[in-house]
């Protein structure tokens, strides 16, 4: 077993991009078990290095047998079965006698054993290929620009059990030194082993470990705040960021002009987060403090300069947003609605103050004139003039709801302004109001109704408008079922979205198909979990007038899918399915049957039918399949006794409509036909 | 900490720079946003010539005026601006070697290369690389050139460009621009503060839309006149003209979204032509500089 890791140094690399770099990184070694066979893969990374650690390679590639094809039969032998010069040839050429012939086929054969490569050899071809071909989101020439990468490459680091294995990526040539930290130790430094790579590097003040990164800055960060009598706001991404920002985990803890606390804390905290990659402090009641945290690439901060420097920009941030928000409180938000008929929505779409004036009509139409959603509807865009908002887009909405609420605005009023482009992603909060819903679905469907009817359409990875996005946060609002359910189908608001353009129908097939599509990734994605044939089979019955009730006859397909009656119902509807191909009526004229069979299973069917219909109207999904299970030795009993295939063609057509009599009482649910079972596990 | 002074800290970088083999140009005649934006940026990072560049250029940004009232923000700040073309490998060693000579012991500060990349729609210019923060706080841009007039280029250019009153500020432990030191016991505010005041309101509330407008027209025109003549360094001046006068007429609050579009488009088209046809003309010429060194 062999140890092999490299070391690839280049320069400094955006943090963002280093996870998912890690991952493809490990994803193409991956792909080298089929040749070398299982060993342990680890991948680290800092601002500079990508590092790659092999363990437990197999020393070399196990011997195979190898099929070796000649000449044709008919040219490797004459009329009279002799060899001819071209199998000799074929022969002598492979080290070979005529004895290591395999019989038959229509060219003649040898297997030979072929030798495993080294472990050595194989990395050495591959290990550049797979650097080299690593895809990032941008790519960047220099120098002479023949290569493309993500940033110049300097060195690498190659190494098998501690020796030098020669690799050469971009014209580089490997070796066993790398470099310390650039400011701190920026000397050579030679390594052997990973372990020895590791530690030399700790001792030139780096830190390969990018999880050790985390929980030395991590540790920091607590104690710096708690000096500061606080704890850091910490949020899911931000060590993710931060761990590829320095090669050393250093934190220091810098502070800015009480005054600005005064400033919205939205604004406070975006500005820190977002632009300057800093995190805010708590005190123990969670108001926001003036102290806050940044990292440094340094173990510490002596002359106070990191210190100062990081207070000096927080605080010119600070005098900017100060600027900006006393600016803006000059004038109230309903003063800047004319001025949005100078901001372009779309070239094809119009300006603001007409999208403005759409989603306020759908807004009204969809809340049946509730007040708060609809002055959130002529208020929610105004902030998109606001000199805050200009400054800090990534604050649209919250801007204007922190405006309506010290305007003393409702608390209706405020918050539905505040949430109205919630939810952005999957995992994001819904709108915390229902009002806050009716505007979020307004403004959303306006956007797709509009740009669908400009034939603005997502294709591929590209969707520069967010139109998916907008159609999942739709999806994710009407899903919803706690207090601000909002209690309209797809179907519906396309219509209300559609008319607000004065548009017809005929794009409507398309939004519909746009929406089924989303309605299915979210519903299969991990919060709901659905399985795909659920989805497909419920779906089928109709989606577009009630979301939630798609979800419930998904939940009941869900429970009965494996209890063993599912397999009367599946077998039912399929034969049923089968046997009525083409034939849609249900009209079943009781004269017309013939014997008892056929005279019970109609009785039952149109009082089983009757009671499912009713359990489907209160939405007692898994009872309704339930008893249609229940029909089905009445069923199997009239296939074996009635010939539903006989030549008069009214008995034959009236005993199908029957059948679909039967059927249809669960279609309304679900194609159960689409739902996979795997008839092992009911045994 | 050092009493380093504006003219200090440009003395300094152009000596570091110059003992580096880089030739010091003087500033651009003209108004410009930025460093890039002078012939030798722009121009010469075409092509395959080599070319090793520093200089001091004013920069104006109209729409960045503050009336001399905001301690960070200026409507004309001065940048220090480097080219090395191609690149040299440890050109971010260079260029930490810079700060060491400005004064700085870095093993006391905070150095950090953040990702930054660089586009100008108008030049249809764009690089990949990074700002560089002391402390925190953004002291550089650090750009690799990949595209310039729409051209992808072949010696890829380092541009380093230094914020220099921001620096100074950060380096003398002043809370204003206007209170730095700008050389011999003058201040950068008494020297500089009217000029704010009065650009400020020019841009924001005194040029004439219709003039300005007027002569972008003029200024378009006489670009594609020199153009045509195959005067491809005369057409670029008036390429900038209109460039500038685009940032008069935004900063006066006078361009609409859709007229922005048409009008980045008009300056982009000019700085394209431009682009291609001194590209040509060097060619003509037998790329002189190839000669150098």
């Amino acid at each position: 077993m062999a140890e092999y890791f490299c070391e690839i140094l280049l320069e400094e690399i955006p943090a963002w991009m280093l996870d998912a770099a890690r991952a493809s990184l490990t994803a193409a070694v991956e792909k080298l078990f089929a040749e070398l066979g299982q060993f342990s893969v680890t991948t680290n990374a800092t601002p500079r290095r990508l590092v790659l650690f092999l363990e437990n390679v197999p020393g070399r590639q196990a011997d195979r047998d190898e099929e070796v094809k000649g000449p044709p039969r008919k040219a490797a032998y004459d009329a009279d079965g002799n060899p001819t010069p071209a199998l000799h040839g074929f022969l002598k050429k492979n080290n070979a006698t005529a004895a290591d012939l395999l019989d038959g086929g229509d060219y003649v054969r040898i297997r030979r054993t072929v030798a495993g490569r080294a472990a050595g050899e194989i990395l050495q071809q591959r290990i550049p290929q797979i650097v080299e071909s690593l895809r990032w989101p941008k790519m960047m020439r220099w120098g002479a620009g023949a290569h493309s990468y993500i940033r110049p490459l300097h060195g690498i680091v190659s190494s098998l059990d501690g020796e030098h294995l020669p690799v050469e990526i971009f014209g580089v040539k490997s070796g066993l030194t790398t470099i310390g930290h650039r400011i701190l130790a920026n000397d050579p430094v030679r390594v052997t082993t990973y372990n020895d790579y590791v530690t030399k590097l700790e001792l030139a003040s780096v830190i390969v470990d990018a999880t050790r990164r985390r929980h030395v800055m991590a540790e920091r960060a607590r104690v710096l705040a708690a000096e500061a009598g606080g704890t850091p706001s910490v949020d899911a991404s931000i060590w993710s960021q931060w761990q590829y920002l320095t090669e050393y985990p250093g934190v220091v803890r810098g502070e800015f002009r009480a005054e600005y606390l005064t400033i919205p804390e939205e604004v406070l905290v975006m500005v820190m987060r977002v632009h300057q990659k800093q995190l805010p402090i708590r005190d123990a009641a969670g108001k926001l403090t003036n102290s806050f945290l940044a990292v440094l690439d340094n173990d510490g901060d002596e002359e106070g300069n990191a210190r100062y420097g990081n207070s000096f920009v927080t605080n010119a941030r600070f005098a900017d947003a100060k600027f900006f928000y006393e600016t803006d409180r000059k004038r109230p938000l309903a003063e800047r609605r004319e001025q949005l008929s100078h901001l372009e929505f779309h070239a094809k779409l119009g300006n603001y103050l007409e999208k403005t004036q759409r989603i306020t009509r759908i807004a009204r139409e969809l809340s049946g004139n509730d007040p708060a959603a609809v002055e959130a509807a002529e208020l929610c865009k105004c902030d998109l003039v606001s000199e805050m908002v200009k400054e800090f887009t990534e604050l649209q909405g919250q801007i204007g709801g922190i405006y309506a609420r010290e305007e003393g605005l409702p608390d209706g009023v405020w918050q539905a302004i505040y949430d109205h482009y919630l939810p952005i992603n999957v995992d994001d909060a819904l709108p915390r109001t229902l009002s806050g819903a009716y505007v979020s679905l307004a403004d959303k469907i306006d956007t797709l109704a509009g740009f669908f009817s400009a034939g603005v359409r997502p294709t591929g990875s590209r969707d520069p408008f967010g139109l998916r996005r907008a159609a999942q946060g739709i999806v994710q609002i009407l899903l919803n079922r706690d207090k601000r359910q909002v209690r309209v189908g797809v179907d519906r608001l396309i219509d209300l979205g559609l008319s607000a353009y004065g548009l017809g129908d005929a794009i409507k097939a398309d939004l519909l198909a746009f929406f089924a599509e989303r309605v299915r990734t979210l519903l299969e994605a991990s919060q709901y979990g659905f399985a795909y044939d659920e989805i497909a089979a419920a779906m089928e019955a109709g989606w577009a007038p009630s979301l939630t009730d798609l979800v419930d006859r998904i939940q009941a397909l869900k429970a009965m899918r494996d209890q063993a009656n599912f397999l009367n119902i599946l077998d039912s509807a399929k034969r049923i399915a089968n046997i009525t191909a083409g034939h849609d009526s249900t009209h079943v004229d009781a004269a017309k049957l013939e014997n008892e069979t056929e005279r019970r299973l109609n009785e039952l069917a149109t009082m089983v039918g009757a009671q499912i219909d009713e359990m489907i109207g209160e939405r007692e999904y898994r009872r309704a399949l339930e008893s249609f299970a229940a029909l089905a030795p009445e069923l199997e009993k009239f296939f074996d006794d009635v010939m539903v295939m006989v030549d008069d063609e009214g008995v034959r057509r009236n005993r199908m409509s029957l059948l679909r009599k039967v059927g249809n009482a669960v279609t309304k649910i679900a194609d159960v036909t689409k739902i996979v079972v795997d008839r092992s596990t009911f045994r | 900490m050092s009493r380093l002074t504006f003219q200090d800290l440009i003395l300094r970088l152009q000596n570091f720079w110059a003992e580096r083999g880089c030739m010091i140009e003087t500033p651009l005649d003209l108004e410009v946003g930025a460093g890039t934006m002078h012939p030798a940026t722009f121009l010469r990072v075409l092509g395959p010539e080599p070319w090793n560049v520093g200089y001091v250029q004013p920069s104006r940004r109209p729409a960045d005026g503050r009336y001399g009232d905001n301690p960070f923000r200026l409507g004309k700040h001065y940048q220090f601006q480097i080219i090395l073309k191609p690149s040299p490998l440890d050109v971010q060693d260079l260029y930490l070697d810079s700060l060491r000579a400005i004064g700085l012991d870095l093993a006391k500060h905070d150095i950090r290369f953040e990702e930054d990349n660089w586009e100008s729609p108008t030049l249809g210019a764009w690089g990949m690389g990074w700002q560089i923060l002391l402390d925190g706080m953004e002291i550089t841009q650090f750009t690799y050139f990949q595209q310039a007039g729409g051209i992808d280029l072949a010696p890829i250019s380092a541009e380093i460009t230094y914020g220099l009153e921001r620096l100074t500020m950060f380096l003398s432990r002043k809370s204003s621009v206007f209170d730095i030191e700008w050389g011999g016991g003058f201040g950068y505010g008494p020297v500089r503060k009217q000029d704010e005041y009065e650009f400020s309101k020019y841009y924001f509330e005194v040029a004439d839309i219709d003039t300005q407008w007027t002569l972008l027209d003029i200024y378009e025109k006489e670009a594609k006149h020199c153009l045509e003549e195959q005067l491809v360094l005369p057409a670029y001046d008036w390429t900038l003209k209109c460039s500038h006068t685009f940032n008069t007429l935004d900063a006066r609050g006078a361009v609409s979204v859709t007229e922005r579009v048409a009008v980045i488009k008009r300056v982009r088209d000019l700085a394209v032509a431009c682009a291609h046809q001194y590209l040509e003309s060097r060619e003509k010429l037998g790329f002189p500089l190839m000669q150098h060194g």
